[in-house]
């Protein structure tokens, strides 16, 4: 006997656009969430406003959130983890964890949307001193900052005068074993700088950057008016240190057109980090048995054409759980998974007849 | 330089020639500039924004921080070839604190546009450099041999400083009855505007006369303003002197106003360039081409005898192609011409190298030398020399003077420079037989 319900685990951009969508074709969802809210990261992680489109993060994710409530055949668990799964396509069960203890969650199919997490800027290779200096900050800090609409150095509560973003930490890089491009940072550092020279017009920005990752509209949409509306200075050359001085922060690092050393000083350091599987995307993908690629993201084992599938039958990912992704990326997986996910609960329940 | 105990930065311009004593001989060595700069510090730490706002600020000047520093500009620069230059490090160096007002970088530029002919950001640095250009000539801060010339060009009407009573003064020899409006100021077709070096220089003159000759000869109604003619000022402008351009451009049009005329034809691609697209700005709208644009047309109808058997290579004024479009009319022209064979320079028509005179370069040969391993007509001379021509023809009256000294300065003396209507009129027998053809009063194109 074949189960109708697709499970889905994680209530991020992805988990929430894959649940909304076999929900509107009129299928079973259930999705579970570890945390006790919906949203993901952006919600999280106190994101301000999304990139590119600069929709503050709340509505935007409230959103879909109650869209996804308002549709009949959702449960929605909270505050929930799976702890076991057992069975194949067509009829899993799920045992998990939830706040009024353990319970069981049949499935036809599964959806992994467990996503990433930052990389963390303090680790050893680095050498910004994230967590040394309190003006040296993280892309995410900076969002929570502007949430409050409080842009100030954490060191002395003053708006900075001048603010530096540092592109491509934790990413490209073979020492960390971060060997890919997180992809999303040139982006939102971008969006980030824009934000800062409107919030604190007074206030120089610059970007020391590798490469500026701006693919597809992101070009035209932010590196462009960043650079010749909001005069956000971009220089190719990457911080290798940053050091403190005279009570403001000395950042070092070669500026590579010029082909000589630079040496600038700046109020406040903001690390453009990059992107590393989350907790959830690494336990669940294991308790799945699901092939992780080296870096620990879900291996979509059909890709390019097919972006959702992985090396278990029955078990879909979307999501940053598949890698760098940004939001439209995310709902895009999201989509396929859902369609995915409901043609093998369909297909198992024509062979069981 | 510390004076009277007090620190003072020395100022660009006097850095630039530096003496070197030894301290054991007490012997002094003369370096050029480019040693000084050699011993510039290392680490870059003047990153900042404020350039390019004070830049932005003059109406022009936006697009300079646009660049995102994809150096396609630079190989296509010409100065780069012969210093380090190119707008994409003119970025760079206004973003790590450079003042460009106060910099040399400031006046290498010869506004060729071929930067913004590859610019993916449309980085016009034609706009850039007058606009950053006029703020330097406010503040008094300019090389002092193109000051020279603004003063000139605002004193006598023309950049060389010549007597204005003189400015036709070519016309007498030229072999055939020159009409001069204010002498003889009924309509006319053609308003030949000469411009100052047809009007004054040796070689230029002789192109103007060799022009008189082929016009009448071609049937052309055409005639001169003789001395209310003043120079359209088109350089000045682009090498900061806007309000120098205004004013001759107040004096040009009350005289043009006075006279009737279909069109406009100039030897000048730089006037051209002012007239086609400054002067309809502020309301002044004439129908304007170029002489190789009047006579290609009507080449067939031209007695062209003579034949040259030579190689020619050509080289394309600026602001006759990629300012204004026209590549083929002084084509047309050089392969009218039998037993003529026109071979290309490498870098010709869209992606023509640039002879280093426009945008006032032609005024700082001086402060150009001490920027740079040659000059641009060299370069150019070079290149025109490896295609295996006898004859660099041209059509801008900047450039054969430009040229016949780089051609000596190299050692290419066996090169001819030539403007196209020297070689048109020779092509017609010279300058008795085209003055007697003229004379007999059958022009052949009417």
């Amino acid at each position: 006997m074949s189960n109708q319900s697709v499970v889905v685990i994680g209530g991020g951009p992805a988990g929430l656009r894959e649940a909304t969508t076999v929900a509107e074709l009129g299928q079973q969802v259930t999705l579970i969430e570890k945390r006790s809210y919906l949203g993901g990261m952006p919600i999280a992680e106190n994101y301000s406003n999304l990139t590119p489109y600069f929709m503050q993060a709340d509505e935007a994710m409230g959103a879909i959130i109650s869209h996804l409530q308002s549709l009949d055949g959702v449960t929605i668990m909270t505050d929930t983890t799976v702890t076991a799964c057992t069975g194949e396509a067509g009829n899993f069960s799920l045992a998990v964890q939830g706040k009024d203890g353990p319970a069981s969650v049949e499935a036809g199919a599964i959806v992994l949307a467990t996503g990433f997490q930052h990389f963390d800027p303090g680790r050893e290779t680095q050498l910004y001193g994230y967590y040394e200096f309190p003006d040296v900050i993280a892309l995410q800090d900076l969002e929570a900052m502007m949430k409050e609409g409080n842009i100030v150095r954490p060191s002395n509560g003053e708006p900075p005068k001048r603010v530096c973003f540092v592109q491509c930490v934790g990413s490209r890089d073979r020492q960390i074993g971060n060997e890919y491009c997180s992809k999303v940072c040139c982006g939102i550092a971008s969006k980030e700088a824009i934000e800062i020279r409107e919030a604190l017009p007074d206030t120089e920005v610059f970007i020391f950057y590798i490469d500026m990752r701006m693919y597809g509209y992101w070009e035209s949409q932010i590196y462009w008016p960043a650079q010749e509306k909001h005069h956000v200075q971009y220089v190719k050359g990457i911080i290798t240190e940053v050091l403190p001085k005279n009570g403001q922060l000395l950042v070092r690092g070669e500026d590579t057109t010029m082909g000589r050393p630079m040496e600038v000083m700046m109020d406040m350091v903001v690390l453009s980090v990059g992107m590393e599987p989350s907790v959830g995307t690494r336990e669940m993908s294991a308790l799945l048995g699901v092939k992780q690629n080296k870096y620990g993201f879900v291996e979509a084992v059909n890709a390019p054409l097919d972006t959702v599938t992985t090396s278990q039958a029955g078990i879909f990912a979307a999501g940053a759980a598949l890698g760098p992704a940004d939001l439209e990326d995310c709902t895009s997986s999201g989509g396929l998974a859902a369609a995915k996910a409901i043609g093998t609960i369909r297909r198992s329940m024509a062979v069981a007849g | 330089m510390p004076v009277g105990g007090r620190k003072q930065e020395p100022a660009a311009f006097e850095k630039e020639e530096a003496v070197v004593r030894s301290t054991i001989s007490g012997r002094e060595w003369e370096l050029p500039g480019m040693w000084n700069r050699m011993f510039e510090p290392r680490v870059l730490s003047g990153y900042t924004s404020g350039g390019f706002a004070k830049i932005s600020a003059q109406p022009g000047g936006e697009s300079l921080e646009w660049c995102y520093g994809c150096g396609k500009c630079v190989p296509v620069c010409p100065v780069d070839m012969v210093g380090e230059y190119g707008p994409r490090k003119i970025h760079r160096k206004v973003q790590t604190g450079m003042d460009l007002f106060s910099s040399p970088d400031l006046w290498l530029c010869t506004t060729c546009a071929n930067c913004l002919r590859v610019c993916p950001k449309q980085v016009n640095m034609i706009d850039i450099m007058p606009a950053a250009r006029e703020v330097a000539v406010a503040d008094g801060n300019v090389p002092n041999e193109l000051q020279d010339v603004f003063e000139k060009s605002f004193r006598y009407g023309n950049a060389l400083g010549e007597n204005a009573r003189r400015r036709h003064a070519w016309a007498k020899d030229a072999g055939v009855p020159v009409r001069v409006l204010a002498n003889d100021p009924g309509p006319v077709d053609v308003l030949f505007y000469v411009e100052d070096y047809w009007s004054y220089h040796p070689r230029g003159k002789q192109a103007a006369q060799a022009f008189a000759r082929v016009a009448t000869v071609a049937g052309v109604d055409w005639a001169i303003l003789g001395p209310e003619e003043k120079t359209l000022g088109d350089s000045q402008r682009l090498a900061g002197e806007k309000g120098l351009f205004e004013a001759l451009m107040d004096d040009v049009t009350a005289t043009l106003d006075r006279y009737e005329f279909a069109r406009i034809v100039t030897p000048d691609p730089h006037g051209l360039n002012a007239l086609r697209k400054e002067y309809p700005k502020r309301g002044h709208t004439y129908d304007v081409s170029h002489y190789t644009q009047l006579l290609a047309p009507l080449v067939d109808r031209l007695p062209l005898v003579n034949r040259i058997e030579k190689k020619v290579t050509f080289h394309d004024p600026c602001y006759l192609g990629r300012h204004n479009g026209e590549y083929e009319a002084p084509r047309r022209l050089l392969e009218a011409i039998p037993g003529l064979e026109l071979v290309e320079m490498l870098r010709c028509r869209e992606n023509g190298y640039c002879c280093g005179g426009g945008g006032g370069g032609m005024w700082l040969d001086g402060f150009t030398a001490n920027h740079t391993s040659e000059r641009l007509s060299e370069r150019r001379v070079r290149e025109a020399a490896e295609t295996g021509a006898d004859i660099l023809a041209v059509c801008c009256p900047y450039e054969v003077s430009r040229f016949e000294d780089a051609a000596k300065s190299t050692g290419n003396e066996h090169l001819k420079v030539l403007d196209i209507i020297e070689l048109l009129d020779e092509a017609m027998g010279g300058k008795d037989a085209v003055a007697s053809l003229a004379a007999s009063g059958e022009p052949v194109a009417r």
